[in-house]
């Protein structure tokens, strides 16, 4: 009886809690939360200059942009690792495209062109939805085709920690 | 009871089979028509539901072709000398093909779908020999490569066109080739409407529904949609499947990696096993055998066509003798399109089992023969680069 009665309480208070996390996530934008400065490719970068820069840092996905700032594509572990290791990929992989991409010289050559964007003003609640419900790990913000930031998971979760505490 | 016990037992064997023949250094696809021609001859019947599985797996292979190989924008990059080249192959298989049907009696619409399925090339077959011989980078590597892109689009042109003639069962008149033209700019234009302007709006919306996996249905019915408005205006389902695809590949929503995924296991991990295991049971034996010469030299000339157009090809653009040598047995492989086209054929009655089963071992040799010829080009070529600066 005791034990129910706990339960229900410590209920009640997390759907409460979840009630009033909804309602501050509605008002926290990704523009508060987002990396603004995040380290960039360049459509011309060469494919060693891109090489090397996941060698030194270890983020999973860089933006790639073009010399006005507007995003054009997007290169992660998983090109990367691909490309190095692209002779024992499935041979289902062994696409034309696959080729094309291990020819490329330039990051323009190897990102994947149309990445998932959100604007600054899209809210936290909305974004952590989706990274939910559809596995996305992370976005890149654009306003006006402008690359103007970058938010990840680990973004989203310190802001929603900081939220409920 | 029956159609599960089927399902189960095509796609265990398929699966199997495939994984062995991976572990041999070849393509699934080979297991997976072995699979399927043992079934045949041993305990599978054919029934109506299994071919209709199979026309999704077809459906479905060009779909995701579409949507996850093709690139606009490589196309327009692409250089005009991989027009040439790409060119010559395809006419030289394509001419091939159909004089070769003429010669041994089929009618005119036969010979032509015979002629079609001689055409496009599978480039993924020899893309593992490039690498392991160091050779992707090369000249006729990369040109190989190019040229493979225009492949599946001219592959897609010529189907939609000997579909149609097999509609008619002759050759269209001026008047029946506009329609079809007509037809075929009228589905092509309004894809392209949907793909830039309301497809991303509908997944927009479709990311935020609340019922599970949203995106993933949507991208699926946008295959199934494309599939059958191609049929309602007389063009083949994998046609509209095939360009939908094209139109889903821009979308950002739609290429999330977890979809990419789930619509790459749906395809090859069940539909098109299936699709390629019902090709091999549908093979006649006797076919083959009362046909003898005929079936050797559907195999002999398939494969010559490309080789010596793709040789020609080469030479056209300045390419060596050692290098064209790589790319005409580069380009010598088939496999998908090229089942699609004779299953279509098949499935419309235009086609025997003769030139059914011929195309199918065609496909067979091509992928067991085409990576040894290429290395054995390759090993020229590279004989030649070493004995030049000795002599």
């Amino acid at each position: 009886m005791t034990a129910e009665g706990e339960f229900s309480s410590r209920q009640a208070f997390s759907e409460e809690e979840g009630l009033d996390l909804e309602e501050k996530c509605n008002e926290v934008l990704v523009r508060d939360i987002m990396i603004t400065d995040p380290i960039t490719i360049k459509g011309e970068d060469p494919i060693e200059k891109i090489f090397d820069l996941f060698n030194k840092e270890h983020f999973h996905t860089y933006p790639v942009v073009d010399e006005n700032g507007d995003l054009l594509g997007i290169i992660d572990q998983n090109i990367i690792l691909q490309l190095l290791f692209t002779r024992h990929v499935s041979r289902l992989d062994h696409t034309h495209l696959m080729a094309v991409r291990s020819l490329s010289q330039s990051a323009r050559g190897i990102m994947k062109p149309h990445p998932i964007t959100i604007t600054s003003d899209t809210t936290l609640c909305e974004i952590a939805e989706t990274m939910v419900k559809h596995k996305v790990e992370h976005f890149c913000v654009v306003d006006e085709k402008k690359l103007v930031g970058i938010v990840c998971k680990s973004d989203v979760i310190q802001a929603i920690y900081s939220l409920r505490s | 009871m029956e159609f599960l016990f089927q399902i189960l037992v095509i796609l265990l064997a398929a699966r199997l089979l495939s994984e062995v023949s991976e572990r041999v250094g070849m393509p699934g696809i080979l297991g997976e028509i072995l699979a399927g021609l043992l079934l045949g001859l041993l305990i599978v019947e054919e029934t109506e539901t299994i071919a209709s599985v199979a026309e999704l797996g077809a459906i479905f292979l060009l779909f995701t072709a579409g949507y996850k190989e093709v690139h606009i924008e490589d196309l327009k990059a692409s250089s005009k000398k991989a027009i040439v080249a790409t060119f010559f192959q395809i006419a030289a298989a394509f001419i091939a093909g159909f004089a070769l049907g003429r010669f041994f009696g089929f009618d005119f619409v036969e010979s032509l779908f015979l002629a079609v399925a001689f055409s496009p090339t599978s480039i993924g077959v020899v893309v593992k020999t490039l690498l392991d011989m160091g050779y992707l980078s090369s000249k006729p590597g990369s040109m190989m490569l190019t040229s493979a892109i225009f492949d599946d689009i001219i592959g897609i042109f010529l189907l939609s066109i000997v579909v149609t003639v097999g509609k008619y069962n002759a050759f269209p008149t001026a008047t029946q080739f506009m329609l079809l033209l007509g037809k075929l700019v009228f589905f092509v234009g309004i894809m392209v409407i949907l793909g830039y302007r309301v497809f991303p709006y509908i997944f927009n919306y479709v990311q935020k529904m609340h019922s599970k996996e949203s995106i993933f249905a949507a991208v699926v019915l946008i295959a199934l949609f494309s599939a059958y408005f191609a049929e309602i205006m007389e063009l083949d389902a994998v046609i509209g499947a095939f360009i939908g695809g094209v139109m889903l590949s821009n979308v950002a929503v739609a290429k999330i990696n977890d979809i990419q995924s789930k619509v790459s296991g749906l395809a090859y991990g069940i539909l098109v096993p299936i699709f390629f295991a019902h090709i091999g049971m549908a093979v006649e034996l006797e076919a083959l055998n009362t046909l003898g010469s005929f079936t050797i030299l559907v195999v002999v000339l398939a494969l010559l066509g490309k080789l010596i157009g793709g040789f020609v090809g080469a030479r056209a653009i300045g390419f060596d003798s050692y290098e064209s040598f790589i790319f005409g047995s580069g380009v010598m492989p088939r496999a998908g399109v090229e089942l699609v086209v004779i299953s279509i054929g098949r499935e419309m009655g235009i086609i025997g089992e003769e030139i059914f089963s011929a195309v199918v071992l065609m496909v067979v040799v091509s992928i067991i023969i085409s990576p040894i010829i290429l290395k054995f080009a390759i090993q020229k070529d590279k004989q030649k680069n070493t004995s030049v600066p000795a002599s």
